[in-house]
C-alpha cells in the first residue's frame, strides 16, 4: 500500500453510532472499533469514507521536556553501521537471521530497499509528526497505527544501527540469478569438532544485526522491520544479547568474567573491509564477512573452578585484565620471550587465538560480540553465553583459521557452540538514493 | 469447499442478506455431513468417521464463525477444552473437536455416539435460530480481517488441535471463508478504498498457493510433521495477507 492514501474525508458525518448493533444473544461482541453504520442502513454506505490520514489529526507536539535525545549514527557510507560504527559498541543488540521468501529477483530488490529504508529512518529517528514512512502502509482513520507505541510517539535514534548480512543460501537460489555474484568463500556454517549445532538455532538467508542502547529500542526496531516485511521474511532464529558496562573500568566483562574485546583490530589493519583488490566480485566491495557464532557458556562449570586455572584458560588476570605477568589490560602479552609458556600458557584461548607471528597476523578479526542470557536449561542451569560476532574479509584465512588453532583449547569444555551462520555484510550505501545491496542487481 | 464465490452486494444490507444464506447453505451441508458421521460412530467405523469429522469441520470453518460470533451455541459446536476445570475429559467440551479428540484418541462409540447426538441437535438449533439472529454491519468488515487472524491464532498454533493435526485443512476452509466475505464486500470496500479487494486479493492467492504446495499426494499433512521451510512460505503469506486485511474494518470506521 505504499503511496496509497485513502482518500481525505470529513471526520465522522452525523451518522455515526456509538458501536455495533446487538449480536447474537450471548456471543462476544466485536470489540474494539466502532462502526459508521448499522444493520438495516444501507443507504448509508455511499457516505461511508475513510475519515483522513492519521497525520492530519495528530495532536500538537508535546511541550514537556523528553530526556536528552541520543545520538544518531549515521547510516550512510562506504560501509555497513554496526562493524566499526559507532567506535564504542552499542549497550543492546539483536542478532535475528530471516529465510528470505521473495519469489523472484525483482521482490528481493524490494526487500533490500525496505530494508534500506527502515535502516534509515530507525538510525536518524522518527517523529510523529513526521510523514508515515513510504515503506509503512499509511495510517488509516481507526486502522492500526503505523507503529507499536512501545517506544512512545517518537522514536529517539538511540544509536540505533542496522546491518544486514546475506547467507551462501540467497546466491545459490535460482530465482534470484545471483549465482556469479557468489562471494568466494562464503559457504555453509562449518562444523568445528566441539561443535553440537542446533537446527532451531542455525540457518537462514538473511541476517539482521541490530544494536542501539537501549532494550526497547532493540525490541521496537525489529517489530517494526518484521511488519514492514511481512511475507518476504520470515523470522527463523533470534537472541538478544548485551554488552555490559565496564567493571570498573576499560573493556566490559563478559559471562565468565573477564573484561572482552581488549584486543581488536583497527580500521587501518585493512583486514575487515573487502577491498578492490580482494578477488572478490565487485559489488561486494565495502562488505565484510560476519560470522555469528551462538556459544553456551557453562556458568556453573566455571564458576567451579580456581581462579588460577580460569586465568590460565584465557591467559589473562581476571581482576585486571592484564595478560598474565603483566599489570593493565592495555599490556602486550610478549610470547617471543615466553616459548615455554611459563608465564601464558600455549594453550591460552588468548595465546591461541592470536599468537603474535608474522604467519598469523594475516588470521586476525574485528570482535564485537554480546553477552546472551536466554533461561533456563533442562536440568535448572542457566542457559547464558556469548553471540560471538566476527567480521573479516575473508572467513577461511581469518575466522577458520582462528577458529581451527582453538579446536581443543582448555576452555573448550566451558563451552557450547550450538548456532550461528556466516554471512556476507553488504556493502554501504552512499547516501539517500542507494540502497543495500545495488550492486547485485547491476 | 470448492464452491464458487458470491456475487458482490451494492449494499451492506445486501451483503448481510447474502451472508446470511450462505451460512444458512453451509449449515444444511454441515447438518447432512453431521447425520453420516454419527451414523459411522454408531456403526463403529471409526476409519470411515475420521474423514467425516474432517469434512464437517472444514465446512464449519467455511462459515467463518471467527470470535464466537455463534454465541454459546458456537461453543457447544467448536468448543475447545481449555478453561475446563477437567480438560478434554469435561462433560462442557462437546462439539466437532471433542469428536476430534475422541476419533485420535483410542474412543469409541460408548463415548462418541452421545456426543455425536448431541452435535447434531445443536446445529440443527442453530439453524433454526440463524434468521432471527441480528448481524451488526461491523460484522462482515471484521470477519474480512479475522477469520485469518484465528488461523494463525487457534490452527497454526496448535491450540485447538485436538489430535487430527489438520491445521492446514482448516487454514485452507478458513481462506475459502474469507474469501467468500471479501467477494461479498467487494464492491463496497472499493468504493471506499479503489483497488483494495484486488490488492488482498493478491495475498489471499499467494497463501493460496503456499498451503497447496505443502499437499502430498494430494493429502493435506499433519502441520507439526512439515519442515520448517515448507511452514515459512504458509506462515509468511498469512502474515502478509493479514497486514492488508488488518485495513478492511478500518475503512468501514469512525474511530481514530
Ligand atoms: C564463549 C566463548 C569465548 C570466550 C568466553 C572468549 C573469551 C575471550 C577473552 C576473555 C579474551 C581476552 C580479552 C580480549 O583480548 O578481548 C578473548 C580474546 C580473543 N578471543 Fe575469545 N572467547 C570466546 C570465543 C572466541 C572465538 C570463537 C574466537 C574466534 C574463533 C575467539 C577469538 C579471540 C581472539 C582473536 C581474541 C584476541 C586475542 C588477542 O589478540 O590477544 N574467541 N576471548
Amino acid at each position: 500500500m505504499t503511496q496509497h492514501t485513502p482518500p481525505p474525508g470529513p471526520d465522522a458525518p452525523g451518522t455515526a453510532s456509538d458501536g455495533a448493533e446487538p449480536h447474537a444473544a450471548g456471543s462476544a461482541l466485536p470489540r474494539r472499533r466502532s462502526f459508521l453504520i448499522g444493520a438495516g442502513s444501507g443507504a448509508a454506505v455511499t457516505a461511508l469514507a475513510a475519515t483522513g490520514i492519521t497525520a492530519a489529526s495528530r495532536p500538537p507536539e508535546s511541550t514537556t521536556a523528553a530526556p536528552a535525545p541520543a545520538p544518531a549514527v549515521a547510516f550512510h557510507g562506504a560501509n555497513q553501521a554496526g562493524v566499526y560504527r559507532p567506535a564504542a559498541q552499542q549497550r543492546q543488540a539483536c542478532f535475528a537471521a530471516f529465510r528470505v521468501l521473495a519469489k523472484d529477483r525483482a521482490e528481493l530488490k524490494t526487500l533490500l530497499r525496505t530494508l534500506t529504508a527502515k535502516g534509515a529512518t530507525l538510525s536518524t529517528g522518527l517523529r510523529i509528526s513526521d510523514p508515515v514512512p513510504a515503506e509503512d502502509l499509511p495510517a488509516v482513520a481507526g486502522g492500526p497505527p503505523p507503529n507499536s507505541g512501545v517506544l512512545g510517539e517518537d522514536v529517539p535514534p538511540d544509536s540505533f544501527t542496522m546491518t544486514v548480512g546475506l547467507a551462501a543460501s540467497v546466491f545459490d537460489n535460482p530465482a534470484y540469478g545471483l549465482a556469479a555474484k557468489k562471494p568466494k568463500g562464503l559457504t555453509g556454517m562449518t562444523v568445528f569438532p566441539n561443535d553440537t549445532p542446533d537446527p532451531a538455532w542455525t540457518g537462514g538467508d538473511l541476517l539482521l544485526q541490530l544494536c542501539a542502547d537501549s532494550t526497547d529500542m532493540i525490541h521496537y526496531a525489529l517489530r517494526d522491520i518484521t511488519k514492514a516485511t511481512r511475507g518476504v521474511l520470515a523470522l527463523q532464529w533470534r537472541i538478544n544479547g548485551f554488552h555490559s558496562a565496564p567493571r570498573p573500568s576499560g573493556s566490559p566483562r563478559n559471562l565468565f568474567g573477564y573484561k572482552d574485546g581488549i584486543v581488536n583490530l583497527a580500521q587501518d589493519d585493512q583486514l575487515v573491509w573487502i577491498g578492490k583488490d580482494s578477488g572478490q566480485p565487485a559489488w561486494a566491495v565495502g562488505g565484510t564477512f560476519i560470522v555469528v557464532r551462538l556459544i553456551r557458556m557453562l556458568v556453573e562449570f566455571w564458576d567451579r573452578v580456581g581462579l588460577g586455572e580460569q586465568d590460565g584458560m584465557i591467559g589473562r588476570h581476571r581482576a585486571t585484565g592484564a595478560p598474565l605477568g603483566g599489570t593493565t589490560e592495555t599490556d602486550v602479552p610478549d610470547y617471543a620471550h615466553d616459548p615455554d609458556g611459563q608465564t601464558i600458557p600455549l594453550d591460552a584461548h588468548i595465546r591461541l587465538a592470536n599468537p603474535r607471528t608474522k604467519a598469523t597476523d594475516a588470521s586476525r578479526l574485528l570482535r564485537r560480540g554480546y553477552n546472551y542470557d536466554l533461561g533456563v536449561d533442562l536440568n535448572g542451569n542457566l542457559q547464558a553465553g556469548l553471540i560471538f560476532a566476527s567480521y573479516q574479509r575473508n572467513i577461511q584465512d581469518q575466522f577458520e583459521a582462528t577458529q581451527l588453532r582453538l579446536v581443543n583449547e582448555p576452555m573448550t569444555d566451558y563451552i557450547e557452540p550450538f548456532g550461528g551462520g556466516y554471512f556476507i555484510g553488504l556493502p554501504g550505501v552512499a547516501d539517500k538514493h542507494g540502497f543495500l545491496g545495488e550492486g547485485l542487481f547491476t | 469447499m470448492t464452491d464458487s464465490l458470491p456475487a458482490p452486494a451494492q449494499t451492506m444490507d445486501a451483503a448481510l442478506t447474502a451472508y446470511r444464506g450462505y451460512v444458512a447453505g453451509k449449515l444444511d451441508t454441515l447438518t447432512g455431513q453431521v447425520l453420516t458421521l454419527k451414523a459411522s460412530i454408531g456403526n463403529n467405523d471409526l476409519a470411515a468417521a475420521r474423514p467425516q469429522w474432517l469434512d464437517a469441520q472444514l465446512t464449519w470453518q467455511e462459515i467463518g464463525a471467527a470470535y464466537g460470533s455463534f454465541g454459546d451455541l458456537g461453543d457447544a459446536i467448536n468448543g475447545l477444552p481449555s478453561g475446563l476445570p477437567r480438560g478434554t475429559a469435561d462433560p462442557g467440551f462437546t462439539g466437532l473437536h471433542r469428536l476430534e479428540y475422541g476419533l485420535h484418541h483410542g474412543q469409541g462409540p460408548a463415548e462418541l455416539a452421545p456426543v455425536a447426538a448431541t452435535l447434531y441437535t445443536d446445529i440443527g438449533a442453530l439453524r433454526g435460530k440463524l434468521p432471527s439472529l441480528t448481524v451488526a454491519a461491523s460484522d462482515l468488515p471484521i470477519r474480512c480481517h479475522e477469520i485469518l487472524e484465528d488461523s494463525l491464532r487457534d490452527n497454526l498454533s496448535g491450540n485447538n488441535d485436538q489430535g487430527g493435526g489438520m491445521a492446514l485443512a482448516l487454514t485452507a476452509a478458513d481462506l475459502h471463508g474469507t474469501r467468500v466475505v471479501l467477494a461479498l464486500m467487494a464492491t463496497l470496500i472499493d468504493g471506499l478504498q479503489p483497488g483494495y479487494t484486488a490488492r488482498v486479493s493478491a495475498t489471499l492467492d499467494r497463501l493460496d498457493t503456499a498451503l497447496a504446495a505443502t499437499k502430498a499426494n494430494g493429502r493435506w499433512p499433519v502441520w507439526r510433521a512439515v519442515p520448517l521451510s515448507g511452514r515459512q512460505p504458509v506462515t509468511g503469506a498469512l502474515g502478509a495477507a493479514l497486514e492488508v486485511l488488518a485495513y478492511v474494518p478500518a475503512l468501514f470506521s469512525t474511530d481514530d
